[in-house]
């Protein structure tokens, strides 16, 4: 899994920061950043909530791009 | 044309605590008009998948001050200043000023006086007398001495503007005179604070505000702006988080099971504030009301034709079981709860995580510190308010 997000349609609800905090954050103006590209298979399904959940649908979530190395995660 | 008149709206709540009538109907069809306290006639709309879609839809304009669109109220000015655009990029210009003060980490920085003030506000009600009323003994003084803070208003102040207030948020409670004399004493009290926080700037949002208007370089705020964001940042960031730290609660301690499941397991906290607020039992969507410049298409089909005044029913998206399992039962375990409550969309309530974590510390303080709390009335009997923009309990006697 690879995870991208839009800063420019973000409406700064604070919700991904709050779910998954390793992976989204915030710039000083509340903006979302992603910290972590390609996250660990356990954080998969809280992503794809956070992305199901953002006010603004700026989270996309790119199910078929992970990490050479990363185990599929279970459907 | 039905001949009928629509229902009005928003929906009668009998009694207190149960679902209305109503809200178990709205999905038969995706939209359906409503009369508003006004007489004027607007479309509720009412699937999830409409309005959250609709929430971020540009068609509809937020300008609701155009001759033909439905009042909410024909004895105030609901929402409507012809004086501030509030559809980007204008709108999103502002906007942006705001939401920096309410990022996760700086509401987490006011957790602790959060719980600072819940701990004093709550000591203070065990010395007191029993029953003990909510609402005024923690529902409002624990969001409003946050606001206050954060905005840099004096908390001894709040005797003053809540009466406002009130009457800047009647919808048929007070006559048109009285109306417009509260919007003017807020107005000027809200000038007043303006100039001593210019003479004396603090560390706050509306001082940050004031640099930001002040500072020739930067156009990005006009006076007008200023007056009307510190309106809205208060009151916005008081009244919808007390009636529902008051309705909340009152709903909680009415199912004592739920109080015990908490009691047993805080980590339920944050699932079962979100569901409260998912059930949204403290007002209706009047305050969504919108204005179609176009046509837009619904998803099943039907269109809202250009010039329709629209409301997109939060509470209504709430509870579509396309969406959310057993939509009538209060589960505070639910995982994925994405509900309508804050909106959606680039109006996405700026102030969302502040009241979640003010709901969150509230819960928990208070079920920690009277393990046995529960409503000295009948919940069936807890008076609504009425006549207002809120539609919390006015009185919600608890005793320990």
């Amino acid at each position: 899994m690879r995870v991208t997000a839009n800063s420019e349609t973000c409406a700064v609800s604070s919700l991904c920061v709050y779910r998954v905090p390793g992976v989204f954050d915030q710039d000083e103006d509340g903006l979302v950043r992603i910290l972590e590209e390609r996250p660990a298979a356990e954080l998969h399904e809280e992503i794809r909530r956070a992305a199901r959940g953002c006010p603004t649908k700026s989270i996309q979530v790119h199910e078929d791009e992970g990490a050479p190395a990363s185990p599929t995660a279970p459907a | 044309m039905s001949t009928q008149t629509p229902p009005r709206y928003p929906f009668a709540w009998t009694p207190p605590m149960q679902v209305p009538e109503a809200l178990r109907h709205v999905h038969d069809s995706s939209a359906m008009e409503v009369t508003l306290p006004s007489g004027d006639v607007a479309l509720l709309v009412t699937r999830y998948k409409d309005v959250r879609a609709l929430f971020a839809d540009k068609r509809l304009s937020r300008n609701i001050a155009r001759p033909d669109c439905a009042r909410i109220s024909k004895d105030n000015d609901l929402f409507m200043d012809p004086n501030i655009d509030p559809d980007p990029p204008e709108h999103t210009r502002v906007r942006s000023l705001v939401t920096k003060a309410f990022t996760a980490r700086r509401i987490e920085a006011l957790r602790p006086y959060v719980q600072q003030v819940a701990d004093e506000l709550l000591d203070e009600m065990a010395a007191g007398p029993q029953p003990a009323e909510l609402n005024e003994a923690f529902a409002f003084p624990l969001p409003i001495k946050v606001i206050c803070k954060l905005l840099g208003v004096p908390a001894e102040d709040r005797d003053r503007f809540r009466g406002y207030v009130d009457g800047f948020l009647s919808v048929t409670k007070l006559p048109p005179e009285k109306v417009g004399e509260c919007r003017q004493n807020l107005w000027k009290y809200l000038g007043d604070l303006i100039e001593s926080k210019r003479e004396n700037p603090g560390d706050d949002l509306v001082s940050e505000l004031i640099r930001v208007r002040d500072d020739e370089d930067d156009s990005r705020l006009n006076e007008h702006e200023l007056h009307f964001w510190t309106q809205g940042l208060l009151i916005a960031g008081y009244v919808t988080t007390a009636s529902q730290i008051g309705t909340g609660t009152a709903v909680l301690l009415h199912r004592r099971d739920l109080v015990r499941e908490i009691q047993a397991d805080w980590s339920l906290v944050p699932s079962a504030v979100e569901e409260l607020l998912r059930t949204q039992i403290m007002g209706s969507s009047v305050g969504t009301m919108r204005y179609a410049i176009d046509d837009i298409p619904l998803s099943d089909g039907s269109v809202i034709k250009k010039g329709t005044s629209v409301l997109l029913s939060e509470e209504g998206a709430n509870v579509d079981a396309e969406v959310f399992e057993c939509p009538f039962e209060l589960d505070i375990r639910r995982k994925e709860n994405h509900h309508m409550t804050f909106g959606a969309g680039l109006h996405y309530c700026v102030g969302a995580a502040l009241a979640r974590m003010e709901l969150q510390v509230a819960t928990e303080t208070l079920l920690r510190r009277f393990p046995d709390i529960r409503l000295a009335a009948k919940a069936e009997e807890l008076p609504r308010a009425l006549g207002g923009f809120m539609e919390g309990f006015t009185e919600i006697p608890v005793e320990w």
